[in-house]
C-alpha cells in the first residue's frame, strides 16, 4: 500500500497533430483501501472495519476550460493508479486532470498541448 | 419472628457490603477499536491490554455494532484507571504483524461532502434519470414473502444498509453517498412501490442494480420486508 501521496503527474504523445487523436497518461501515487479485514470468519457478515477507507473518488479531466470527462472511482482501485485515455485534439489548450479523495482532498495536474507537424 | 428479621438485617448488610468491595466504583466503557485486521491481532490485542492495565475485558464485538467499527467493551476502577489511559495503552500496542492499535475517534462516515466542483461534474456527467413505472404488488402470502424477504435482506442488503437498515452496515463507510436508512419506508403505501421497485432493480449511486440477481418475486419480497423495517432506538 502507498504510504505517501505524490502529486499527480502527466505524459502526452510527443507528435501531437491537429484533429488526430493523442494519448495521456496520468500517474497518482495515492493509496487505496477498503478498509476491511476478516478478523473472524465464522460469522456472517464475514468482514469488519479494521482501518479508515482511503481511495480516489473522482477525476475529472478538463481540455482547455472544458470539462470533458468525470471518472467516478471506488476503492477497487489499484495503490498508485495509472490511467491512460485519449483525447482529439482540436485546440491547442492545457489538459489538465483533477483527482479528489474521500476524504475531500484535491490534486491536480496538467500539460500543455501544442500542435507539432 | 425477631430471629428472621435479625438474620435478615445481618444478611443484607453482609451482602451490602461485600458487593459494595467487589463492584465499588467500576465503569464499564466501550472502546471503538482500529487496527484489527486478522484472528490473531483480536487475540493480541486482548491479552496486551490486560498485561499493561488492571482492568477487565467483558468481550469484543467485531461486527454487529452500531458504528461498524470493532467495540471492545471494558470494566475497570476510575480510581485506578482512566479512560485516557486505556486509550494510550491501547495505540501502544502492536499487533503480530507490527500495526499499532488505535481507539477510532474520527466521523462515523469518512467520506467527505462532495465539493463544489464534484457537483459541477455531476450536474454535467451525473447519474441517469429515473423512469418510474406503475406496478403492482402481486403478492398475496405476506407473511411468507416478508420472512423470505428478511432472509434476502441478511444476506444482500445488510452488508451496506445495516443489520437494522440504519445504514451503518460493515462496508457502507467506502461509498460516496451513505446507504438510505429504511426505515423511511416503514408501513409506507402503494404509492412508494415504483419507487423502490426502480432503486432495487436498477440500483443508485453506490448500490448496483439488484434486478440482473433477483427475480421479479424476489424484489416485491425485498419490499415487502422493507417496509416492516422499524426505526431503531438510539439512532
Amino acid at each position: 500500500m502507498a504510504e505517501k501521496i505524490r502529486p499527480p503527474r502527466i505524459r502526452v504523445s510527443r507528435r501531437i497533430k491537429k484533429n488526430k487523436v493523442f494519448k495521456v497518461k496520468v500517474k497518482f501515487d495515492h493509496p487505496s483501501f477498503t478498509g476491511l479485514a476478516m478478523a473472524d470468519d465464522t460469522s456472517d457478515p464475514v468482514f469488519n472495519r479494521a482501518i479508515p477507507v482511503t481511495f480516489i473518488r473522482n477525476m475529472l479531466v478538463y481540455y482547455g476550460d472544458e470539462l470533458v470527462s468525470r471518472l467516478r472511482l471506488s476503492s477497487g482501485i489499484a495503490d498508485e493508479p495509472l490511467f491512460t485515455f485519449k483525447l482529439k485534439a482540436i485546440k491547442e489548450a492545457p489538459v489538465k486532470v483533477v483527482f479528489i479523495d474521500n476524504f475531500g482532498k484535491r490534486w491536480e495536474a496538467s500539460k500543455e498541448i501544442k500542435f507539432k507537424g | 419472628m425477631k430471629k428472621f428479621s435479625k438474620i435478615f438485617v445481618i444478611s443484607y448488610c453482609f451482602s451490602f457490603f461485600f458487593f459494595q468491595t467487589i463492584f465499588a466504583g467500576t465503569v464499564v466503557d466501550k472502546f471503538k477499536i482500529e487496527g484489527i485486521r486478522t484472528i490473531a491481532s483480536t487475540k493480541a490485542l486482548q491479552s496486551e491490554l490486560l498485561k499493561k492495565l488492571d482492568i477487565k475485558i467483558l468481550d469484543l464485538n467485531l461486527k454487529s455494532t452500531d458504528s461498524g467499527w470493532p467495540v471492545l467493551r471494558v470494566e475497570y476502577d476510575p480510581e485506578i484507571v482512566t479512560r485516557t489511559k486505556i486509550e494510550t495503552a491501547i495505540g501502544e500496542i502492536e499487533d503480530p504483524a507490527g500495526h499499532n492499535y488505535k481507539v477510532h475517534k474520527g466521523p462515523l462516515n469518512a467520506n467527505a461532502n462532495l465539493i463544489e466542483e464534484e457537483n459541477q461534474a455531476m450536474m454535467k456527467f451525473g447519474d441517469l434519470t429515473m423512469d418510474l413505472k406503475q406496478v403492482n404488488n402481486p403478492t398475496v402470502d405476506f407473511d411468507s414473502s416478508i420472512k423470505r424477504g428478511k432472509d434476502m435482506f441478511i444476506k444482500n442488503c445488510a452488508k451496506c444498509h445495516g443489520l437494522n437498515g440504519n445504514g451503518y452496515g460493515v462496508v457502507a463507510h467506502g461509498f460516496t453517498t451513505w446507504p438510505r436508512q429504511l426505515w423511511a419506508w416503514y408501513k409506507a403505501d402503494s404509492a412508494a412501490d415504483s419507487y423502490l421497485y426502480w432503486i432495487i432493480e436498477n440500483g443508485k449511486s453506490d448500490m448496483p442494480p439488484w434486478g440482473l440477481v433477483l427475480s421479479e418475486e424476489e424484489r416485491w419480497d425485498l419490499i415487502n420486508y422493507i417496509k416492516t423495517i422499524k426505526k431503531p432506538e438510539g439512532n
